[in-house]
């Protein structure tokens, strides 16, 4: 291609560094704020004022920054959920599903031990929170396991099956929460069972411990990936599968490998956000919201590139946007749906931006005609 | 078109350059052909034919030079104006798509077929073509049915329809069996008497250039070094010039004890990818210090049947002994374990993995090692010291270990892989085409490597296309013909024509 | 009972129309897994032009545009850039999901226009689906633009030395391609249920593609298959037309989720693609660069 006197050649990258790879990313969320700057012109807001309330409220607030880092840790493990099978060239969008599959585990565990609305439960509250958690890593692995499974003995297409699964629980939970359903409330309005107080997990600073337990995951996957023997057969089979069964991979190993642990790591993000984050404590009416929430994961996950540690300030960039979001909708009155509009626009943003990872751009002046 | 007359200069190319990074690929190259004569253009792996063919099909621009077709200067943007002006086109990789009819290849792309496909105006006129050289093809036929031959043949057809006054023949006799080729080239030699010209690009297969062509160019190091009327030249000659010396054709095989069986396969049949039966019932044994040689043209079974052997492809039925012990059920991991060693045909896709350091690499069959792993942690330390010795040892040209394998070139990759599976001492080893896309030197570096291993006690399943190489390095050679062995000979007894004619199917023999 | 039949019908023209846009897109190899992303856009952009605009007739061709550039949007990451098909399908997806949810919510409620009229409660759309896949069907196998257009999709290399033009064959394939999702988002939110809320395809887009892999390929199969999941889907939604005093309907909303993925295993198996064969087009879902 010609530009003036300049030629512009396209030159493949056979690889990036670490920090090449950051700053495209980081430039590619720049552009994304920058195009979603345009929606709060049409709506009438300075975008420099909407983004100023947007980060004030999300990370300096006292109220603010605690709803950030609740969503951001959903997100982190979220975005775990995702990495784990990427790794193996695996797609899991089934985050929501899986999440809600890990939250149902939980109260399952909760109801059958008697740790409902004003009940004193059977057992003490710290090993009923165990037991919660556990439920909800088996919730999450056992719908994990399917996609995985098939994966991995068919070769069914994962994103078709890990969807679907998403739509299957999303109306499980409705099944249980509403009308008459067994997780059901005493309200009556379409919204499940409060936990006792006794199974409410302490905050240390306001933050529930499910904040440590992300980040040590952060360290724990990143190390898995880097240096161990598991690791290294999961990303052998992600870059090639037929070379990975040639040096003795078993190809339904991994699958089911990722995709479980996929979903044990999802059903955290269910067990946090809706049985250890301070105010809720139950299965709510608008649980939707929170499975639109998961997607943000495979943001984390793509711009990350795989890489657990770095997700950490994806998460809480984008835990905070989307919590900011939600706080300027009302407070400058916006439409509904900023923080949607958010999540479509750094998607396709960071899709065009892939092309930067493949391709360097090289400008040299023209050389004459032959 | 003007019409043609016998010994018009149909195509010519006259100082064709083209550079690439740290390359000159073709150097100053001076070319032409006659109608109704038939031309070949000699050369090595790098010769730069490669170029040359892409220049004179319009794939490639070259950087100095000028192309005249039919006496008028042209210019080749696209195939497409190749196409045009009458330059046809015949693959090595056949371009065809094996999932449409014959018919709807040969019309794909052609100007005339119209809005909505004529396929019977199109049928009749390409079945009259097909009458015209002797060669029935059932044109409704799918192309993944054909056999190699016809293949080649439905290229031709598909040029010729189109139109082409001059073919190019990328190495046309490589993937078939003696009977096929002897068909072939008399459906040139009919095609050379309507005026057609011929350019066919060789490599290997002396004798055939030596059989049908009137004149030769031969090229070296991108140069054309000579030019040469068929009739005054000798085997011999077109090697001298080719190589740049004289070349002796010959590997000391040398004397190694054959050993006890290590290896038995009973009965063994099955499926290939698309589920077509692969492989029908085939028996043999390998024994410690033997090359075993399978010789066949690519897609009679050989690949299924290595694939079996080394646990990546379930049987059908039969049974497969290591060692006595029966191995049917085990899985390649297990295989990897007990001695098996596997180099694959697909070095690039499956005998390695690009974006994998060298050292990465090394781990692919180190990663299931003891010694190599505490605690599920991989012992990083003692990989990268084994690839560097290996690198060492097997000469594998590279800055680093720490590079990505996608960066080495096909020798070099094939030298790491040699040495990742040899470093294991493999009590067996299956290698299916070992020297595929090698250049002469990486070649003989490989055959080598195979011979010392023999010598060293391991059984090896060889499985190779180049009949050359099978009697050079086997101890016995079994034909392979759609998944079925013909019959298996021993070295001593070997006759070239004989295995030639076993490999395309013909002589069935009740298995001994 | 007619009336779930003639439902199942409306429903199942969604399926078609998405599903036949999705296989035209896969025919030339380019993959987009966000068909419902596509749909969404079809939908709400649809829905927004008729409900100002007081037409049917914009609000159809407003939709078929949209799924056009969005078409064309997937084509120029696919094709011209040359990305991953899955990644940039699930881009479409994601922005369809975001901003449709931003961009129609100020609108969110009934259409309030007069329905359009069926015939004995089939919508004259769900003819409209079955010419179009029989057009669709022709077009593929017995004209040379299918020809190409399989071709690009079997082995663009091939095409290209044949003389094909296979970039701009790729971008009328995903153009086609969208504005076919376009449009049977448009008449999920014109026709089929015209009120507007947010996401509130619910999945039709990722049953469609679910559809394409069933179909083999092939139109007519996607119209049986198309059939079917519009009986299920009408089933899961109102189970009452035919059972009494059934179980939850919210777990009859799993069903045709649960019957996607146990089909879609059948499908994958050994014994299936060892009997029916491998009909899908060899280059799905790689980009094609020279060279």
């Amino acid at each position: 291609m010609k530009l003036g006197r300049y030629q512009i050649k396209l030159e493949k990258k056979s690889g990036f560094t670490g920090w090449q790879a950051a700053v495209i990313s980081i430039v590619a969320i720049l552009f994304a704020l920058f195009l979603v700057g345009f929606i709060f012109l049409q709506a009438g807001v300075d975008p420099a004022l909407g983004y100023q309330e947007i980060f004030s409220y999300a990370f300096l607030n006292p109220f603010g920054l605690p709803l950030t880092l609740n969503r951001a840790v959903f997100l982190l493990f979220c975005s775990f959920a995702f990495i784990v099978p990427i790794r193996a060239g695996l797609w899991n969008i089934g985050m929501a599903g899986q999440a809600y599959a890990g939250a149902l585990g939980a109260f399952a565990v909760a109801l059958a031990l008697g740790a409902k609305g004003s009940q004193t439960p059977s057992l003490p509250g710290g090993a009923l929170v165990g037991l919660m958690i556990l439920g909800a890593m088996l919730g999450g692995m056992a719908v994990g396991a399917i996609p995985g499974i098939l994966k991995g003995k068919f070769n069914t297409n994962e994103i078709v099956t890990t969807m679907m699964i998403n739509f299957i629980m999303f109306w499980l939970v409705a099944y249980m929460i509403k009308e008459g359903g067994p997780f059901m409330g005493s309200g009556g309005e379409g919204e499940g069972f409060k936990l006792t107080e006794s199974v409410r997990p302490p905050l240390f600073k306001d933050t529930p411990f499910t904040l440590w337990v992300s980040l040590a995951l952060a360290a724990l996957l990143y190390i898995l990936f880097a240096r161990t023997k598991i690791g290294y057969q999961i990303r052998a089979f992600g870059s090639s599968p037929a070379a990975a069964r040639y040096a003795g991979i078993s190809p339904v190993k991994i699958s089911l490998l990722v995709f479980v642990a996929g979903g044990l790591l999802a059903g955290l993000a269910g067990y946090h956000y809706f049985a250890a984050v301070p105010g809720l404590y139950k299965i709510p009416k608008n649980y939707g919201d929170f499975g639109d929430l998961a997607f943000y994961g495979i943001i984390c996950g793509l711009i990350s590139q795989g890489n657990p540690l770095a997700s950490i300030p994806l998460a809480l960039l984008f835990g905070g946007l989307t919590n900011g979001g939600r706080f300027v909708q009302g407070k400058l009155q916006l439409g509904f749906g900023i923080d949607y509009a958010l999540l479509g626009v750094v998607m396709i943003i960071l899709v065009a931006f892939q092309f930067f990872f493949r391709y360097r751009i090289i400008l040299k002046k023209a050389e004459k005609e032959n | 078109m003007t019409d043609i007359k016998h010994g018009d200069i149909v195509l010519a190319a006259k100082g064709i350059t083209k550079r690439y990074p740290g390359l000159v690929a073709n150097d100053r190259i001076d070319f032409e052909i006659k109608a109704g004569e038939i031309h070949a253009i000699l050369g090595e792996n790098g010769a730069g034919k490669t170029t040359l063919m892409s220049i004179l099909f319009g794939l490639v621009q070259p950087d100095e030079g000028e192309i005249y077709a039919f006496g008028k200067k042209v210019h080749f943007r696209s195939p497409l104006d190749a196409i045009d002006l009458g330059v046809g086109m015949v693959h090595q990789t056949r371009k065809l798509i094996p999932a449409h009819t014959v018919l709807e290849n040969i019309l794909l792309g052609h100007p005339k077929a119209g809005t909505i496909l004529d396929m019977k105006r199109a049928g009749e006129e390409v079945a009259q073509l097909c009458k015209h050289y002797n060669y029935p093809l059932d044109l409704n036929a799918k192309v993944w049915h054909l056999a190699e031959g016809e293949k080649q043949m439905v290229e031709i057809f598909k040029a010729l329809y189109r139109g082409a006054k001059v073919l190019i023949m990328d190495e046309p006799t490589s993937a078939l069996a003696p009977p096929e080729t002897e068909k072939l080239l008399e459906s040139i030699q009919v095609m050379t008497r309507d005026e057609l010209a011929i350019v066919p690009f060789i490599t290997h297969k002396l004798p055939i250039v030596l059989a049908v062509s009137h004149r030769v160019t031969i090229l070296r190091r991108g140069q054309v070094v000579a030019r040469l009327d068929t009739k005054q030249s000798t085997e011999q000659s077109l090697a001298r010039e080719m190589v740049g010396r004289d070349v002796i054709f010959r590997l000391e095989r040398g004397k190694a004890a054959r050993g006890r069986s290590i290896l038995r396969v009973e009965n063994l049949s099955a499926f290939d990818d698309k589920g077509a039966q692969a492989l029908t019932d085939v028996s043999f044994d390998v024994h410690e210090g033997e090359i075993f040689g399978i010789a066949g043209v690519s897609g009679n079974g050989q690949q299924a049947l290595a694939e079996v052997l080394a646990g990546l492809r379930k049987a059908k039925s039969g049974r497969v002994l290591f060692d006595d012990a029966e191995i049917s059920h085990l899985t390649s991991l297990q295989r990897w374990q007990k001695g098996i060693g596997y180099i694959p045909a697909e070095q690039r896709t499956v005998g390695s993995i690009g974006n994998f350091s060298l050292v990465e690499n090394m781990l692919m069959n180190y990663h299931f090692d003891d010694a190599f792993s505490k605690w599920g942690f991989l012992n990083e330390k003692k990989a990268r010291q084994l690839t560097e010795a290996l690198i060492a040892e097997y000469g594998v040209a590279t800055p680093s270990p720490d590079v990505k394998a996608r960066g080495l070139s096909g020798g070099n990759l094939q030298k790491l892989i040699l040495a990742r599976v040899f470093s294991r001492k493999p009590r067996l080893i299956i290698v299916n085409l070992p020297t595929q896309g090698l250049d002469v030197g990486a070649t003989e570096f490989v055959q080598n490597k195979l011979l010392e291993a023999r010598k060293s006690g391991a059984g090896i399943l060889l499985i190779s296309e180049d009949l050359d190489e099978i009697l050079a390095l086997s101890d016995r050679i079994a034909p392979i013909y759609e998944g079925k062995f013909m019959d298996v000979i021993p070295a001593e007894s070997a006759v070239r024509e004989t295995i030639g004619a076993l490999m395309a199917g013909l002589e069935k023999k009740a298995a001994a | 009972m007619w009336e779930f039949y003639a439902r199942s019908f409306n429903a199942s023209t969604i399926f078609m129309v998405a599903a036949l846009g999705e296989l035209i897109g896969q025919r030339a190899g380019v993959m987009n897994v966000g068909v419902e992303g596509a749909m969404l856009f079809g939908a709400t952009i649809g829905f927004i032009v008729a409900k100002t605009t007081g037409s049917y007739l914009l609000g159809f061709l407003a939709a078929i545009a949209v799924g056009a550039a969005i078409g064309a949007l997937h084509g120029f990451f696919s094709i011209t850039l040359g990305g991953d098909q899955v990644v940039n399908g699930m881009g479409i997806w994601i922005l369809g999901f975001g901003l449709t949810a931003y961009i129609g919510y100020p609108y969110t409620g009934p259409l309030g226009l007069e329905r359009i009229p069926s015939v004995a409660g089939i919508s004259p759309f769900f003819f409209l689906g079955i010419v179009l896949i029989a057009v669709a069907w022709f077009v593929l196998f017995k004209t040379n633009v299918g020809l190409k257009l399989r071709s690009v999709g079997e082995n663009p290399s091939v095409a290209e030395v044949s003389g094909v033009n296979v970039v701009r064959t790729r971008y009328l394939s995903v153009i086609t391609s969208g504005m076919f999702m376009g449009l049977a988002g448009g008449i999920y939110a014109l026709d089929y249920n015209p009120v507007w809320n947010y996401n509130f395809l619910m999945g039709w887009g990722f049953v469609a593609l679910a559809l394409v892999f069933f179909s083999m390929w092939n139109p007519f199969i996607l119209l049986g298959g198309s059939v079917l999941f519009g009986a299920l889907w009408q089933l899961s939604l109102n189970p009452e037309l035919l059972f009494e005093d059934t179980v939850s309907r919210y777990i009859w909303r799993t069903v045709p989720f649960v019957v996607t993925i146990g089909a879609l295993a059948l499908m994958s198996t050994q014994w299936f693609s060892s009997r029916w064969g491998a009909a899908k087009p060899e280059a799905l879902g790689m980009p094609y660069e020279k060279d």
